[in-house]
């Protein structure tokens, strides 16, 4: 068993060697093609995870002071409920915990920051979807807001975040296409190169059917080729995806300018999750090629 | 060992390569297939390993139906089938030894039987002092012996040979045609296709000829003709 393993991966490696640019291209195009794949989709979580709370026609926020009290959230309430159906067609309170909550969330692996809070410094707040979208009617409607006891701030879906919304949409939608397109092509190339594996090898295959070597100690040398340059350019493109996590993802959410877009970031299970979805997507697409080219170049 | 009945194999319609072949080889037999190029001797080995299957009729090797098997097992019909070439079919780099212990490691024998096995099989063939060569090292009476070794390596109940002596030059035929015949004698099934009209008069076994895909002879202790 271990004498069949050894030569087996005796074989793998030689065949590797032998055609290693091809097998490196193979291996870059998988993690160029899972890289853009990957990056689409931090993009898409970091758009949802910024723009959450303005989703389903949210056009304003008003956050209460952390210590504002009870009467005091009761009298904006009261205030919400007797405009339900005239300029406003649906609110959400949001309390301190549920606002800990999703602080906590988003922050997770940060513990610095985590420690410096606790649910009672957290504002709670009400989101607002007025009836009517048309920017200055919402910020009338808001501005109404601004001046109540306990009322913190109050923060508008401006037309900023509406078109950020929609072009990191296009991005990201761009991406995934051209990753999606990628990883054909780095099907195709993996097909390839296993169909030159194979054929710089038909003398060897031949003896190998001739003496009887099954018909699986025949393919596995050649699947295990394939399956490497997916995994191996799964493995490659996640450096990239750190990469594109920190420096571009995150300094937009800390550019200045952009203050409306706080907690554009991707949370460490968002990215563990989209990490592994990516070595399981090259693995299925090496998997794939590998497959045709055994049976399509390798009839045993 | 061997059994066809009525075996027909056409690769085009109009020009079949084996046209109601029936014959039966006993165990330990040692059998010449006569007749032209083109005439289906070639076509008649590769029905016996599975290379080819029959367009009509059945083939029996070892009490089994080979026709019919399951694609998956044709690799341990051969392993009990050993075969030599024309053209010798060596892995050109890989030594003697290495070309040999090929045969047994792609069938996942453990290497302590390989060990054993490939210096004794070279020691049978007359190559001991030369296993690290390479065969371009070799001369072809030497290299058949190789590809002699590796078909036997795995001591298979039948051996097909297809014009081993084709490119070697008489004197050298003469050598390997010994070793087939020391093979046949340990139980060996040797069916072998030739032209070598000298070999088969010396050797008078059983010849089987055949013309334009027909048996037309079947006679042991026989003569080219």
């Amino acid at each position: 068993m271990i004498g069949k393993a050894r030569f087996l991966l005796a074989e793998t490696g030689q065949n590797i060697w032998r055609n290693i640019a091809l097998t490196l291209a193979s291996i870059l195009v998988a993690a160029v093609s899972l890289t853009l794949f990957g990056t689409s989709q931090l993009v898409a979580r970091g758009v949802e995870n910024a723009t959450q709370r303005w989703e389903g026609g949210i056009e304003f926020v008003v956050f209460m002071k952390a210590d504002a009290e009870q009467s005091q959230l009761d009298a904006i309430e009261a205030l919400l409920e007797e405009s339900r159906g005239e300029e406003i067609n649906d609110w959400d309170f949001v309390s301190k915990e549920e606002t800990f909550n999703e602080f906590i969330e988003f922050f997770a692996g940060d513990e610095e920051l985590l420690d410096t809070i606790s649910v009672e410094t957290m504002p709670p707040s009400f989101r607002i979807q007025p009836t009517d979208p048309d920017a200055g009617a919402v910020a009338a409607l808001g501005g109404t807001f601004e001046s109540k006891p306990g009322v913190r701030t109050v923060v508008f879906a401006t037309e900023v975040i509406r078109e950020i919304q929609t072009n990191a949409e296009k991005i990201s939608q761009v991406m995934l296409w051209v990753g999606v397109l990628l990883l054909v092509a780095s099907a195709i190339v993996i097909l390839t190169t296993l169909s030159i594996a194979i054929s710089s090898r038909r003398n060897e295959i031949e003896i190998m059917k001739l003496v009887g070597a099954s018909n699986w100690f025949i393919r596995i040398p050649f699947m295990i080729e394939g399956l490497l340059q997916g995994v191996i350019g799964a493995l490659l493109a996640l450096p990239f995806l750190a990469f594109a996590r920190q420096y571009v993802i995150e300094d937009f959410s800390e550019s200045d300018r952009l203050r409306l877009l706080e907690g554009f970031r991707v949370t460490d299970s968002e990215f563990l999750f989209i990490s592994l979805t990516a070595i399981a997507i090259g693995t299925a697409v090496a998997t794939v090629g590998s497959i045709l080219a055994v049976s399509r170049y390798l009839d045993v | 060992m061997i059994r066809l009945e009525n075996v027909t194999k056409e690769y085009n319609p109009t020009s079949p390569a084996l046209i109601d072949a029936s014959a039966e080889i006993e165990k330990g037999e040692f059998v010449f297939l006569v007749g032209a190029s083109g005439s289906g001797k070639s076509t008649f080995i590769r029905l016996l390993n599975r290379e080819e299957k029959p367009t009509s009729g059945k083939v029996y090797v070892a009490g089994k139906d080979i026709v019919g098997l399951s694609s998956w097992k044709v690799p341990f019909l051969r392993r009990n089938i050993g075969c030599i070439f024309q053209d010798f079919r060596l892995l050109p780099k890989r030594t003697v030894a290495e070309n040999v212990a090929f045969a047994l490691e792609v069938i996942g024998r453990p290497k302590h039987v390989i060990d054993q096995q490939v210096p004794a099989i070279l020691d049978l063939v007359g190559l001991s002092e030369k296993s690290h060569r390479m065969p371009d090292e070799l001369s072809g009476g030497e290299q058949q012996r190789v590809s002699i070794a590796r078909a036997f390596v795995n001591r298979p109940l039948i051996l097909l040979a297809d014009e081993p002596t084709g490119n070697l030059d008489p004197d050298t035929a003469v050598g390997i045609m010994r070793l087939l015949d020391r093979i046949n004698r340990t139980g060996t099934t040797v069916v072998m296709a030739t032209h070598d009209r000298g070999i088969v008069d010396t050797m008078r076994r059983r010849v089987i000829e055949l013309k334009d895909g027909e048996i037309v002879r079947d006679q042991s202790g026989g003569q080219y003709r």
